[in-house]
């Protein structure tokens, strides 16, 4: 019976030996059953057809998310049309030239009638109280110049106005104007911060407000009403251009979706406040710019997709072994400003505990990383981070970007405009009214990572 | 088993680059472990059990054709380890190779002991290697 050639003995053998085989991890098997357990997550709201899809990151909520975070639906354009407008707005001349505000509000207008990204828009013109108006008249008027022009427009008053009849949910207000204010008498001039925040706060304080400011400059050609009467107007101004600003005041996820759809295409100084932004996508590179002993230290690291890797282990680190790892940020659901290398490089502040990880170097992508088969591509801005000490144990690190008033604020601003200039009376005054008055400024993002010793 | 493989394969040190330890850990240690064991055991069946008893191979039991099978099993393993890694497509390196070397030496031990353990089911080669 022994020599029986018996399979029946060798079979559990075989059997072991096959039930081993397939027990082979593979990469791409462990994405394939992660991909089937991920239900797509689309908590946020659906956003309006046309605005620039703001990608947020799976369990992070959208910051912006309140009572009030409706797609934006409405938009109400105001345009200013008082005497100090006309020079803006000049009647065509012989040569048929424009001014450049001509020029730019025009399109303007027209990218927001035929704008996608909002339903319902609305024209007015504001004289002592806004005026309805249609898009043929209000672009005729930009166009062929300023029919009748009102006396004067006070600032705080438009914004009272605005903020009680026209602040809605998912309704944004645009106010083209040169934000000329000229106070009573000088001795308001200190309070200009002070009104502007009661204008906007009279109505009840709203607490997802946000306001976007668009400065732009065009050549002036009219009668310039300098903000301090007493300096008297000049007639055929100006050699100098004169700034006019596109405010954007609404809740502050219809601000941004507006900003993003509408005025982030054209370059123009830009300054925000109060308006939120969902949170970037961002990821550790590890094979990218690296240097030193480290690898990612997620649970899973293999098998993850390839932007979301938050924690860094750290096997080796000294002085003469430094480690450096780049961050990849995609920020492009973020406005210019905080796209700016500049702006980021003075903003961008990493914060750790108990180590001695710096910010080493902040770039945007070039074509060489965009062309790259590696997850680099996908980002827009890339962050390095240099250590040389080991972390003891695992410890926080968080990138974060500050809300920062941009240099060009004080640039525009000044105290006397008697004499036409590219700057605009009392702007950072101006702006310090909008500035949300009660605690510190929160931060455009925050990018929470893990330090960590290797195992 | 990630553990004990992560252990087995990190005798001869952590992977290089370090930037590709996770995948090292995660995918390519286990792989190449297991894989490792099941080669060896399907060598071993195949030289006791098949080869001689169920063939009834009478020339086939000496210690030099154990040894063959022993060769051929190193061999595989060495390959395997090294097709495997780059499979995972990790950042090229020598340590691929000392991984591969590491790997046909634990082959070698797996065929040895599954050798000790398994010979006495063989009618023809019960004492091979001894």
């Amino acid at each position: 019976m022994r020599h029986l050639p018996s399979f029946s003995r060798l079979l559990p053998a075989l059997g072991l030996a096959l039930a081993l085989l397939p027990g082979c991890y593979s990469r791409s098997d462990m994405k394939s059953e992660e991909g089937a357990v991920e239900v797509p997550q689309d908590g946020t709201p659906t956003e309006a057809p046309g605005a620039v899809p703001a990608r947020t990151p799976e369990g992070t909520p959208t910051p912006a998310a309140g009572p009030n975070a409706q797609p934006l639906q409405a938009v109400n354009v105001f345009l200013e049309v008082s005497g100090s407008m006309e020079g803006f707005m000049p009647k065509t001349g012989v040569g048929g030239e424009n001014t450049k505000f001509q020029q730019h509000v025009a399109q303007f207008l027209s990218e927001v009638n035929r704008s996608t990204a909002a339903r319902q828009k609305t024209f007015y013109r504001i004289k002592e109280r806004p005026y309805k108006d249609s898009y043929p008249a209000i672009s005729g008027t930009v166009r062929n110049g300023i029919q009748q022009p009102a006396k004067s427009t006070d600032i705080p008053s438009v914004l009272d106005t605005l903020m009680t009849n026209y602040y809605r949910p998912g309704t944004v207000s645009v106010l083209i104007s040169d934000f000329i204010y000229s106070p009573k008498n000088a001795g308001a001039i200190p309070y200009i911060k002070t009104d502007i925040a009661d204008a906007l706060a009279r109505s009840g304080q709203k607490s997802d407000l946000a306001v976007s400011v668009y400065g732009y400059t065009s050549d002036f050609r009219g009668t310039y009403y300098p903000a301090l009467k007493a300096a008297g107007k000049k007639t055929n101004c100006c050699d100098t251009e004169i700034p006019y600003y596109i405010w954007v005041v609404g809740p502050a996820s219809a601000v941004r979706q507006f900003d993003a759809a509408l005025l982030e295409q054209q370059p123009a100084k830009q300054v925000h406040f109060g308006v939120t932004y969902p949170q970037p996508v961002y990821s550790a590179l590890n094979k990218f710019q690296n240097k030193g002993s480290w690898y990612y230290g997620d649970a899973g690291a293999s098998k993850r997709t390839a932007d979301t890797y938050r924690v860094i282990s750290v096997a080796e680190a000294s002085a003469q072994q430094p480690v450096e790892f780049v961050v990849g940020l995609d920020l492009s659901g973020l406005p210019g400003q905080y796209r700016d290398v500049a702006y980021l490089k003075q903003n961008l502040k990493l914060q750790g505990v108990d180590t001695d990880a710096k910010l080493l170097d902040v770039f945007a992508a070039t074509s060489q990383t965009k062309a790259s088969s590696g997850p680099e591509s996908r980002f827009t801005h890339f962050a390095k981070v240099g250590l040389t000490r080991q972390p003891k144990a695992a410890r926080p690190l968080v990138l974060r970007l500050q809300d920062q008033r941009p240099a060009w604020v004080a640039q525009w601003t000044t105290k006397n405009d008697a004499t036409p200039a590219p700057k605009t009376f009392a702007l950072s005054s101006l702006l310090d009214g909008l500035e949300q008055q009660e605690g510190e400024k929160r931060p455009i993002f925050e990018l929470p990572m893990t330090l960590q010793p290797a195992e | 088993m990630k553990a004990l493989f992560r252990f087995l394969y990190e005798i001869i040190g952590a992977p290089q680059p370090p930037a590709d330890t996770p995948v090292y850990r995660d995918v390519v240690f286990p792989n190449i472990g297991l894989l490792n064991i099941g080669i060896s055991l399907a060598l071993v069946v195949i030289f006791y059990y098949v080869i001689n008893r169920a063939m009834g191979v009478a020339t086939f039991n000496k210690g030099r054709h154990w040894a063959i099978f022993l060769v051929i099993n190193g061999l595989i393993a060495f390959g395997l380890a090294i097709s495997q890694a780059h499979a995972q497509q990790v950042t090229d390196h020598s340590y691929i190779y000392w991984l591969a070397t590491w790997n046909a030496i634990l082959g070698l031990f797996w065929f040895f002991i599954l050798s000790l353990i398994l010979r006495k089911g063989s009618t023809n080669a019960s004492t091979t290697p001894f």
